[in-house]
C-alpha cells in the first residue's frame, strides 16, 4: 500500500515539474507574441495630430459642501444632473449638481463608505465599505429609508467599489478579499464570483457594449484582469504598473482600458493588441493616482492624485494638457457626467467639485 | 498527499489559463492605434470638455446670471 502511494506521489511530482515547465514556456510565448506586434508607439502615430488648446476654459463651476468627513466616492445619475457621494463618516448624499442642493442624505451604520453607485432607474443608490457589505437604499423622502435598505451581498473583506451593470437588477462589486462578485439585487444571491487576483480588488468597470458581458478589474496585485461575466474566468491579464492599481476605466471605444496607480502613473492597455500602449507620467508627478475617467471621445483622461491635483492627459500624444487645482486634500474620485458636459471630483477635503 | 494533489490541481488551472491567454488573437499596435484615433476623431464634436461649448449659454453648469428662464 505504501509503495503504491509513493509511486502516485512520484508521478505527481513529475507532472508538476512538467506543468511548471510548460507554464514558463507559455509565459515566454505570450511575451514574444505581444512584442511581435509592437511595431510603433501611440505617441509617434499621434505626432501628426493637432495639439489640444481649448482646455483653459475648464474650471470649478460648483462646489458641493455638506459631508463632515473625507468624501471617498461619487457617481453620476443617468439624468446628468444628480450625483451620489459617500463619505468616511458613513453618510451618503444625493446632490442636485445644477442647483448645489442636497436632495437626500442617509446615515449608514458603517464608516468608510468607499463605494457608491446610482441605479440606472434613478430610484436607488448602492453603497459599500468597511462593513464588507453592498447595500441598496431607496431614494425617497420618507423617514424610514434606513429600514427599507436591502443588504444585497457580503464579502469577507471591505467593499472597495460597486456598480450596476446595465440595469437595477444586478450589482458588481470588488473587494479586499481579492475577488469581484456579481449579485442579484432582489434575492441577494451571489450569481458569480471572480477569482484570479492575489490582492485587494480596488476597481471594476463594465465594457461599454450593449451586450455587457465583459468587465475589467484593477488590483493591489498590480495587475488588470479582463473577465467574461458569464463564465467567471478572466480572458486577459495586463501587467506593467509598479504598484497598486486604484482605478480602471474602459475607453469609450471599448477597445482599451485606462488605469491609475500608486506608482504615480496612469496607463492605457489595448485589448486587441493585448498590451500596454501608453504611460502617462511626468518626473514632477510623484504622488499616486487614485482615480481616472475619460472624456466622451476618449481623447482626455482626467486623473485625481494624492497631491490634491487633477491632471488632464492627452491620451494620444501622451502629454499633460492641464493641471487643475482646487481641492485641499487627496482627490479620491473623478467621474465624467453621462453626457460629457462636466466632470465631478470628490476629495478628502470633505467637498466635491463640478468642473466644466 | 492531499497537499500534492491540490498543488497539481492548482498548477493545471494556471496552465489552462495561460494556454487560453496565449491562444488569443492579437492585432498590431499600428492598427489598434489607428482605430483609437479614428474613434476619437469621430466623437470629438460631442466632447464638450475637449472642444468647449459653442456658447457658454449651452453649458448646463455655467454660473447663474442675473436672469434665468425656468
Amino acid at each position: 500500500m505504501l509503495e503504491i502511494k509513493m509511486s502516485i506521489s512520484e508521478n505527481e511530482t513529475e507532472s508538476i515539474e512538467l506543468l511548471t515547465k510548460e507554464a514558463e514556456a507559455l509565459k515566454q510565448k505570450l511575451e514574444e507574441e505581444r512584442q511581435k506586434l509592437n511595431d510603433v508607439t501611440l505617441a509617434t502615430v499621434a505626432e501628426r495630430l493637432e495639439f489640444i488648446n481649448f482646455l483653459n476654459n475648464i474650471k470649478t463651476r460648483r462646489h458641493l459642501k455638506g459631508h463632515q468627513s473625507k468624501v471617498l466616492c461619487c457617481d453620476w445619475c443617468t439624468d446628468k444632473r444628480r450625483i451620489v457621494s459617500s463619505s468616511q463618516d458613513g453618510k451618503i448624499i444625493v446632490w442636485d449638481a445644477f442647483s448645489n442642493n442636497k436632495e437626500f442624505a442617509v446615515s449608514t451604520p458603517s464608516t468608510w463608505v468607499m463605494a457608491c453607485a446610482y441605479a440606472p432607474s434613478t430610484t436607488h443608490v448602492a453603497c459599500g465599505g468597511m462593513d464588507n457589505k453592498v447595500t441598496v437604499y431607496p431614494i425617497s423622502h420618507e423617514d424610514d429609508n434606513v429600514k427599507k435598505k436591502t443588504v444585497v451581498g457580503t464579502h469577507t473583506s471591505f467593499v472597495s467599489c460597486c456598480m450596476f451593470p446595465n440595469s437595477d437588477q444586478q450589482i458588481l462589486t470588488g473587494s479586499g478579499d481579492s475577488t469581484a462578485a456579481l449579485w442579484d439585487v432582489e434575492t441577494g444571491q451571489l450569481l458569480q464570483s471572480f477569482h484570479g487576483h492575489s490582492s485587494d480588488v480596488m476597481a471594476v468597470d463594465l465594457a461599454p457594449s450593449e451586450i455587457g458581458n465583459t468587465f475589467v478589474s484593477g488590483s493591489a496585485d498590480k495587475t488588470v484582469l479582463v473577465w467574461d461575466m458569464r463564465t467567471g474566468q478572466y480572458v486577459q491579464s495586463f501587467e506593467g504598473h509598479l504598484s497598486d492599481i486604484n482605478s480602471v476605466r474602459f475607453h469609450p471605444s471599448g477597445d482599451a482600458i485606462g488605469t491609475g496607480s500608486d506608482d504615480a502613473t496612469c496607463r492605457l492597455f489595448d485589448l486587441r493588441a493585448d498590451k500596454e500602449v501608453a504611460v502617462y507620467s511626468k518626473e514632477s508627478i510623484i504622488f499616486g493616482s487614485n482615480t481616472v475617467d475619460f472624456s466622451v471621445s476618449g481623447r482626455l483622461l482626467f486623473a485625481g492624485y494624492n497631491d490634491y491635483t487633477i491632471n488632464v492627459w492627452d491620451t494620444l500624444k501622451c502629454v499633460r494638457v492641464s493641471l487643475l487645482f482646487g481641492h485641499e486634500n487627496r482627490v479620491s474620485s473623478v467621474r465624467v457626467s453621462p453626457d460629457g458636459t462636466a466632470f465631478a471630483s470628490a476629495s478628502w477635503d470633505t467637498t466635491l467639485r463640478i468642473w466644466a | 498527499m492531499d497537499m500534492m494533489t491540490s498543488n497539481l490541481q492548482q498548477q493545471r488551472q494556471i496552465n489552462e489559463q495561460l494556454r487560453r491567454e496565449a491562444a488569443i488573437k492579437r492585432i498590431a499596435i499600428s492598427q489598434v492605434v489607428q482605430d483609437i484615433i479614428r474613434y476619437i476623431q469621430d466623437h470629438e464634436n460631442e466632447d464638450y470638455l475637449l472642444k468647449g461649448f459653442s456658447s457658454q449659454k449651452a453649458n448646463p453648469f455655467r454660473e447663474k446670471g442675473g436672469c434665468e428662464i425656468i
